[in-house]
C-alpha cells in the first residue's frame, strides 16, 4: 500500500507554510462559529466557499476540514456555559457540562471538553487513515432496515434519559415524534400537519427545537427567578486544572467513545449529534454511578464530547472514499469540494492522494492547534458567565435568533424557536425532561423514513427486518437492553 | 403574577427583535441596471445541481466581470423547491433577486406541494440542459435499459427504484417517463426517496435496484466500477471521456427524453428593461469560454433560450408532465 507515502505527501501539504497557515486560520473560525450559539459549521463553511474561489484546492479543502471540526470543537462552549448548544452536535454536551458550570466549574467543564474533544478527534483521525476504505464498505452495508434498528436502539435509550417518571419521560418523547412529522413527507410528498402554512413544508429543524428547549427555557427560568440567590455564585469560574480523579474517570468514556463515536459517524445520516446521544446513553447505561448523570457528571460531559469530535472524522469516511454526504455539513463540504473542480468518490485517493492525504495529515495537526488555542482561553471565555446577567440572557436570546435565522433565513422560525422555548420552560415547570422530545425528534424522522424505505423494497414484508444479521443484531441488543434491567429489578428486590 | 408580567415581556421583547423589514428599490423604464447587489437563491442545499449551476453562474459573471454589482448565490432550501420561490415571491418589485429553476419548478405545483408555479415567475434565460441516467450496481443482472424494462414489465414488484427527491418529482418522473415509452405499466413502478446520500449507498447495498439520478453524478462511481449506467435520457450520446459511453434510451429502441434544464427566474411582473437586462448578461455567461469548461465538466449542454422561448418551452413541458403525472394519479 501506498499509505505512508501518501500519509507523508499529505503531511507534506499540512506542514507548508501555506498548509499551516490554513490550517490554523480553518479551526481558529471554526471554533470561534462554533462557540457561537447556534451558529454551526454548515453556515461557516458556506461562508467559506467564496473565500476560496482562486485557492489551491489542497489548502482551500485543507482549511474546510478545518473549520467543520473546529466548529465541532467549539460547539461545546456555549452548552456548558449557557445551555445554548452552539451545535445540534453539542446538545447532549449541555446535559451534564451545564449543571457542572452552575455548580461554579466552568473551568474544569470546559477542560473535560476540550481534552475530550482532542483525544475523540485525534484517535479517530488515526482510525480514518488507518481503515478508511475498509469502513466505506461497511457503511455501504447500511440500508435502510439496519438504519432503523440504530435508530430503534437509540430510542430504547428514552427511559434512561429520564430523571424521575418515565411516563413523562415517553410523553416528551411522543411528543418529538410528532414534531418531527411535520412538513413534507418523504416517501409520499404528502404535507402533513402544515396546515397549509408554506413555511412549515420543510419541517422544523433540529436546531429550533434544540435551541427552543434548552437556551430559551433557560433563559425564561434565570429570569423569572431572578432572585433566587442560589443562582448568583455562577461567576465563580472554578480551577480549569484537571485532578488525577477526573483524568482517571475521563480514561473510559474517551477510550470507548472514541470508537464507537467514529463508527455512527461512518455512517451516513447518523453524524455527530446522533453519536453524542448514544455516547451520553452507552455511558449512563455502564456508569456504576447513573444517578450522577444530569447533575454534572465528568463520564456524562466528557463521553459526548469524545463521540461527537469522534464522528466528525468517521462523516469524513464516506465523503473522501465514497462521495456521499451523510450529512448536512459533509454535503456542504461535498459542494465545496465540487467548486474546486474535485469529485470525491472512489478514486478519490488515486487521483489526488495530495487532498486525500493532506486533509487526514492536517486533521492531526488542527486537533494540536484546538488544543493549545483552546485550553489557555478557558479561563478568559469563563469569563463570558461574569457578564452582568441581564446583559449575558440578552446576548443568548439574539445568538440563539441568530443562529436560526442563519439556518432558515425564514422569519417565521423564529417565532417556532420562541414558542418552543415557551414550550421547553413550561416542561422544565411541570418537570418534563426536555431530552426524551430531542432524542425523539433526532432519531424518529430517520427512523420512520427507513421503516417505509425497507417496506418498500420488500413489498411489505416485515422479516426484513430479522433477515439482516445486522439489523437483528442491533434489535437484539434492544429488546436486552429492555430486559435485563426487569430482571435485575426483579432479583434484587426478592 | 409578577412573574407572568416579566414571562409576557420576554416574549414580547423577542417577537420585536424577530421583526425587521426588508427595503425594496425601485427601477426606471427602458434601460435598466441593477442598484444592489444580485441575489441568485439556490432552493437546495450547497452542492446539489441547482446550488452548482448557481454559483458556476455567479463565478462567471464575477471573473468576466460581466455584472458590476456583487452577485451572491443563497441556499434555501426546503419543501422541494418551494420554500426558496416563495422567498423570491416575496421580492416582487425587487428585481434584484432571482432564483435558479430546474423541472421541479413543474412538477412540484402539479403535485399540490406548492402553491407556486412557473407561472408565478418571470423566465429571464435558461441556461443548460442536464439529463438523467439509471444505474444499477455493477453486478446488477441488467446490462441496458431494455433488459431491465422486459423484467419490470413482467413482474413491477421485484425492482425499487431509488432517488433523491421525492414522489412526482424530478428523479421518480423522469424515470417514469422513459418506462412509460418503453411500455411499462407506469402505476406499479415502486419508488423510494432517499435524502443525505442514501440513494447511493441503497443501490451499493441491493436495498434498490436502480438509481434514478443526474448523470454527472454518475461518473465518479462508473469510472470507479461501482455502478454501470443503463442509459441516459439525452437525444444524442453526451461528450466527454466515461460519459460518451453512456447509450441514450433512443438508441435502444426506446422513443423518449427527458431534459433536466436550468435556467433563471425572477419575481412576477419585471418589466421589458430588466427582463432584457438579464437574457443579455446571461447570455454573455452562457457564450464565455469560461462557462463552456464548466459546462464540458459536468456534462451538461448548451440550452440558452430568452425569456420568450423559455416561457413557450415551459407551456409545453407543463401540459406533457401534468398528462403523466394525472396517469399516475399524482396530479391534483
Amino acid at each position: 500500500m501506498g499509505g505512508l507515502d501518501g500519509l507523508l505527501q499529505g503531511f507534506q501539504v499540512a506542514f507548508s507554510i501555506e498548509g499551516l497557515l490554513f490550517v490554523f486560520i480553518g479551526v481558529f473560525i471554526g471554533t470561534f462559529i462554533g462557540m457561537m450559539p447556534g451558529l454551526g459549521p454548515i453556515s461557516a463553511i458556506a461562508i467559506m466557499i467564496p473565500i476560496t474561489y482562486g485557492m489551491e484546492p489542497s489548502t482551500a479543502l485543507v482549511m474546510m476540514a478545518g473549520v467543520y471540526y473546529g466548529a465541532v470543537f467549539g460547539g461545546s462552549t456555549s452548552s456548558i456555559l449557557l445551555n445554548a448548544p452552539g451545535i445540534s452536535g453539542t446538545v447532549a454536551t449541555a446535559f451534564d457540562g451545564y449543571p457542572m458550570a452552575q455548580r461554579g466549574e466552568a473551568g474544569k467543564a470546559l477542560a473535560i471538553a476540550a481534552v475530550s474533544s482532542f483525544v475523540g478527534g485525534t484517535v479517530s483521525v488515526v482510525l480514518l487513515m488507518l481503515f478508511a476504505p475498509a469502513l466505506a464498505q461497511v457503511a455501504v452495508t447500511f440500508g435502510p432496515p439496519e438504519y432503523f434498528a440504530l435508530m430503534f436502539m437509540g430510542l430504547t435509550a428514552i427511559s434512561s434519559l429520564s430523571e424521575g417518571s418515565t411516563i413523562k419521560a415517553l410523553i416528551s418523547a411522543t411528543l418529538g415524534f410528532m414534531v418531527v412529522t411535520i412538513g413534507i413527507d418523504g416517501q409520499t410528498g404528502t404535507p402533513r400537519f402544515t396546515f397549509n402554512n408554506p413555511n412549515l413544508l420543510e419541517g422544523i429543524d433540529f436546531l429550533v427545537i434544540a435551541l427552543g428547549l434548552f437556551a430559551l427555557a433557560e433563559v425564561c427560568f434565570l429570569i423569572i427567578n431572578r432572585k433566587d440567590t442560589s443562582l448568583t455564585d455562577k461567576a465563580n469560574v472554578g480551577s480549569t486544572k484537571l485532578s488525577k480523579e477526573d483524568l482517571k474517570e475521563m480514561r473510559g468514556p474517551m477510550s470507548r467513545q472514541s470508537f464507537l463515536g467514529f463508527l455512527l459517524g461512518v455512517l451516513p445520516g447518523a453524524g455527530a449529534t446522533i453519536a453524542s446521544f448514544i455516547g451520553y446513553i452507552t455511558e449512563k447505561k455502564i456508569a456504576k454511578k447513573p444517578e450522577e448523570f444530569g447533575k454534572g457528571s465528568v463520564r456524562g460531559l466528557s463521553g459526548p464530547e469524545t463521540a461527537n469530535n469522534a464522528a466528525t472524522s468517521g462523516a469524513f469516511v464516506p465523503l473522501l472514499s465514497l462521495g456521499i454526504p451523510g450529512s448536512g455539513t459533509t454535503a456542504v463540504m461535498l459542494g465545496a469540494f465540487l467548486v474546486m473542480g474535485i469529485q470525491p468518490g472512489p478514486l478519490l485517493v488515486q487521483d489526488h492522494p495530495d487532498i486525500f492525504w493532506g486533509i487526514i495529515a492536517s486533521m492531526y495537526i488542527g486537533n494540536i492547534i484546538l488544543l493549545v488555542l483552546n485550553l489557555p482561553l478557558i479561563p478568559y471565555i469563563s469569563k463570558l458567565l461574569k457578564i452582568p446577567r441581564p446583559l449575558l440572557i440578552s446576548l443568548v436570546i439574539i445568538f440563539s435568533l441568530i443562529g436560526v435565522y442563519s439556518v432558515s433565513f425564514n422569519v417565521f422560525h423564529l417565532y417556532v424557536l420562541l414558542f418552543f422555548g415557551v414550550v421547553g420552560y413550561l416542561m422544565r415547570l411541570t418537570s418534563f425532561p426536555a431530552a426524551p422530545f430531542i432524542l425523539a425528534f433526532i432519531l424518529g424522522g430517520m427512523m420512520e423514513q427507513s421503516l417505509r424505505q425497507a417496506l418498500t423494497a420488500s413489498n411489505g414484508d416485515y422479516s426484513v427486518f430479522v433477515t439482516e444479521p445486522i439489523s437483528l443484531t442491533l434489535l437484539i441488543i434492544s429488546l436486552l437492553t429492555f430486559v435485563v434491567p426487569m430482571i435485575k429489578r426483579r432479583y434484587s428486590t426478592v | 403574577m409578577k412573574k407572568l408580567l416579566s414571562f409576557g415581556l420576554i416574549l414580547f421583547l423577542s417577537i420585536l427583535t424577530a421583526c425587521s423589514n426588508d427595503q425594496y428599490a425601485s427601477s426606471d423604464d427602458g434601460e435598466w441596471e441593477p442598484e444592489q447587489p444580485i441575489e441568485l437563491v439556490a432552493p437546495a442545499g450547497a452542492g446539489g445541481g441547482w446550488d452548482t449551476t448557481a454559483r458556476s453562474v455567479s463565478q462567471v459573471m464575477e471573473e468576466e466581470g460581466i455584472v458590476d454589482e456583487d452577485i451572491g448565490v443563497v441556499n434555501k432550501p426546503g419543501g422541494g423547491g418551494a420554500v426558496g420561490w416563495a422567498y423570491v415571491d416575496r421580492k416582487q418589485g425587487n428585481p434584484h433577486h432571482m432564483f435558479i429553476g430546474s423541472p421541479p419548478l413543474v412538477f412540484i405545483p402539479l403535485n399540490g406541494q406548492s402553491q407556486l408555479g412557473y407561472e408565478d415567475f418571470t423566465p429571464l434565460a435558461n441556461m443548460i440542459a442536464d439529463y438523467a441516467a439509471f444505474a444499477v450496481a455493477d453486478d446488477a443482472k441488467w446490462d441496458d435499459l431494455n433488459d431491465l424494462f422486459d423484467d419490470m414489465k413482467e413482474d413491477p414488484k421485484d425492482i425499487t427504484v431509488v432517488g433523491t427527491s421525492s414522489p412526482g418529482s424530478m428523479d421518480h418522473m423522469q424515470f417514469v417517463k422513459i418506462a412509460k415509452a418503453a411500455g411499462v405499466d407506469i402505476t406499479k413502478i415502486k419508488y423510494v426517496s432517499s435524502q443525505d446520500g442514501g440513494a447511493l449507498t441503497q443501490v451499493l447495498n441491493g436495498n434498490a435496484d436502480v438509481f434514478s439520478t443526474g448523470v454527472a453524478e454518475t461518473v465518479e462511481q462508473v469510472r470507479a466500477g461501482k455502478i454501470k449506467v443503463l442509459g441516459i435520457t439525452a437525444e444524442e450520446r453526451l461528450e466527454g471521456e466515461v460519459l460518451s459511453e453512456f447509450k441514450t434510451a433512443k438508441e435502444q429502441g426506446i422513443d423518449a427524453t427527458f431534459t433536466n434544464w436550468r435556467g433563471f427566474f425572477g419575481p412576477k411582473d419585471m418589466d421589458e428593461g430588466q427582463v432584457k437586462y438579464y437574457e443579455e448578461k446571461f447570455k454573455e455567461v452562457s457564450d464565455s469560454e469560461s462557462f463552456k469548461e464548466i459546462r464540458d465538466k459536468y456534462g451538461w449542454e448548451e440550452m440558452y433560450m430568452t425569456s420568450e422561448e423559455y416561457q413557450e418551452y415551459l407551456d409545453e413541458q407543463n401540459e406533457e408532465l401534468r398528462g403523466l403525472l394525472d396517469e399516475m394519479g399524482l396530479a391534483e
